[in-house]
């Protein structure tokens, strides 16, 4: 069983395939949408960090679209999955005009979760790499335990619901907007702070995830992050998800990662 | 039926999600002399009605194929059948991968890939009718197995290549590997794929399989293995009509790990409400049209 953290390891399920019905959908932010779908197997399975392939299947006719990978943003008591999902194109445009009681696929849950073992985490998020966090620190808040949150957009239009956020997670994250629209202004990174010793977990745009391994690296901070790459099936077998591993070769996001010690990573060919 | 070689990896990946001893079974990912990394990212994209993909044949190699890959499949499977993908620069290499594995158990044939377009030479084989016959000559006398030749669709006439296979001593063919393409970046004016250009699958090619198929037995008596764009069971009934004996369901199985299953269960449903006792009275059971002369080939 991999380990992200270097110790305990952590035991993951099976990933099973369910069609699953949307309970619920929000528009949350510009070309946002907050999803939670109906599966209780995998809502019970996953793990923060964890991802779902998430498409439409092959039962319309005509209907083509390779599933998109979502971090598991959420897990209800109902068995319940959240997903946050940003409309970037053709495919996520599809996705996100899914309504209440239509069904979609779901595989899941997938990949490598974060490895926190009980260490105090900042949490760094760009963008809709904020659901990963939203589900840790949901988990970590229900354990009786706190995280910091640190999220960014890019403005005030982008930020997904800070009310829905702390409903979802009993967290108040750290608001960065780059114009200073909402929130403090400037990028994520100006929230880091040197004299912390808090394991990083770091989700979002592959510049922030630079900017996190440089600061990791210059501060001696143990830093895991959530990369992604175009991905086909999610289950390792079309290999088209690499990332540079620090050892020269090519890692799959899906199965090695996609949360991955930032130390195994080439961060100059990322 | 068969999971395609490249969308199952080997066999294992698969093992938690689909019932592999009842679907008939699976090609492996492409298996070369040395191990090789494969092409940098990205590696895949979805395309109008189906896929890019250069993954660039990433594989552990033969040596690593048969310590790491093979063991599971052997231990794991009984009913499926198994498919090695063969993978080459050389003749040589191709003849040292299955003069390797022949003595391994674990599997039941080979599927010679000449015809992947996302390596240096990949489809050299596939092209030059010379090469082809000699490569399957010289496979056949290392191998009793079944022998099966993944043709390319990327030459005037797929018809002359599956001749030549068959006079040269193979067992059987699949029709048809990926067709070569390009998807550009515009906001980066680049090719989005590393590799510049990759090889199109999914339903965007199912025609152009089908049309390889009805080529194929129209020239040669090999059994074909339909490959290309397959996503329920009338895709797989349109190859079997064209002369497919069996077929392979590849990108599908991204877009829905169940899609082998469905279209098994399809078949069969097919079959009870047309009657049809056996899938073999259907295999190339195609009407001819009258007053169209005979068939000649595209283009």
């Amino acid at each position: 069983m991999l380990s992200a953290g270097g110790g305990v390891a952590v035991e993951r399920a099976a990933p099973v395939s369910r069609r699953a019905t949307l309970l619920s959908t929000r528009f949350v932010a510009r070309d946002t949408w907050w999803q939670e779908f109906d599966c209780p197997d995998i809502a019970a399975a996953s793990l923060p960090g964890q991802f779902v392939m998430l498409g439409v299947g092959l039962d319309e006719p005509g209907a083509w679209l390779l599933p998109r990978p979502f971090s598991v943003g959420w897990t209800g008591p109902g068995g319940e999955v959240g997903i946050l999902l940003r409309a970037y194109g053709q495919g996520t445009r599809a996705l996100a005009k899914l309504e209440v009681g239509q069904t979609a696929l779901l595989l899941g849950p997938l990949g490598r979760p974060f490895d926190t073992e009980g260490a105090d985490v900042e949490c760094v998020a760009g963008g809709v790499g904020l659901a990963p966090f939203i589900f840790l620190a949901a988990r970590e808040a229900a354990a009786g335990r706190r995280v910091r949150l640190i999220y960014g957009e890019r403005d005030a239009g982008a930020v997904f619901d800070p009310v829905l956020i702390a409903s979802l997670t009993d967290h108040d994250p750290e608001l960065f907007t780059e114009d200073g629209s909402a929130g403090r202004k400037g990028l994520v990174t100006a929230g880091l702070d040197p004299a912390s010793s808090a394991l990083l977990l770091g989700c979002g745009p592959t510049p922030l995830l630079r900017a996190l391994a440089a600061f990791a690296r210059e501060h001696g901070r143990r830093l895991q992050v959530s990369v992604e790459e175009h991905m086909g099936c999610g289950i390792g077998t079309c290999q088209g998800c690499v990332v540079r591993g620090a050892d020269g070769r090519w890692v799959k996001a899906c199965i090695e990662g996609s949360v991955f010690p930032a130390e195994e990573l080439d961060w100059g060919a990322i | 039926m068969l999971l395609a070689s490249g969308t199952c990896g080997y066999g294992q990946e698969y093992a938690d999600l689909i019932p592999l001893d009842e679907i008939g079974g699976l090609v492996t990912k492409a298996v070369s002399l040395e191990p090789r990394p494969g092409n940098p990212p990205h590696r895949v994209a979805e395309t109008p009605g189906g896929m890019i993909n250069a993954i660039g044949l990433e594989n552990p190699g033969l040596h690593g194929f048969i310590a790491e890959k093979l063991p599971w499949l052997r231990e794991h499977l009984s009913r499926a059948q198994v498919f090695v993908n063969v993978v080459g620069h050389s003749a040589e290499d191709f003849a040292a991968v299955v003069s390797g594995l022949d003595g391994e158990d674990g599997f039941l044939g080979y599927e010679i890939n000449v015809s992947c377009p996302n390596v240096k030479g990949g489809t050299m084989f596939g092209t030059d009718e010379r090469a082809l016959a000699d490569l399957v000559a010289r496979l056949r006398g290392c191998t009793e197995r079944p022998l099966v030749i993944k043709l390319t669709p990327n030459v005037p006439d797929v018809g002359d290549f599956a001749r030549i296979c068959e006079e040269a001593g193979a067992d059987g063919l699949s029709a048809i590997n990926t067709f070569p393409g390009m998807v550009v970046d515009i906001s980066r004016r680049e090719p989005l794929i590393g590799n510049r250009s990759g090889g199109v699958s999914g339903p965007a090619i199912l025609p152009m399989g089908v049309y390889a198929t009805w080529r194929a037995r129209q020239t040669c008596g090999l059994p074909i293995m339909g490959i290309g764009g397959i996503r329920n069971a009338e895709d797989a009934l349109q190859y079997v009509l064209a002369g497919a004996c069996l077929v392979q369901i590849g990108t599908a199985s991204f877009v829905d790990p169940g899609a082998a299953v469905a279209v098994h269960e399809g078949l069969s449903e097919y079959m009870q409400a047309n009657g049809v006792a056996r899938l073999e009275d259907l295999v190339g059971a195609l009407q001819s049209r009258p007053g169209r002369g005979p068939a000649i080939p595209a283009g």
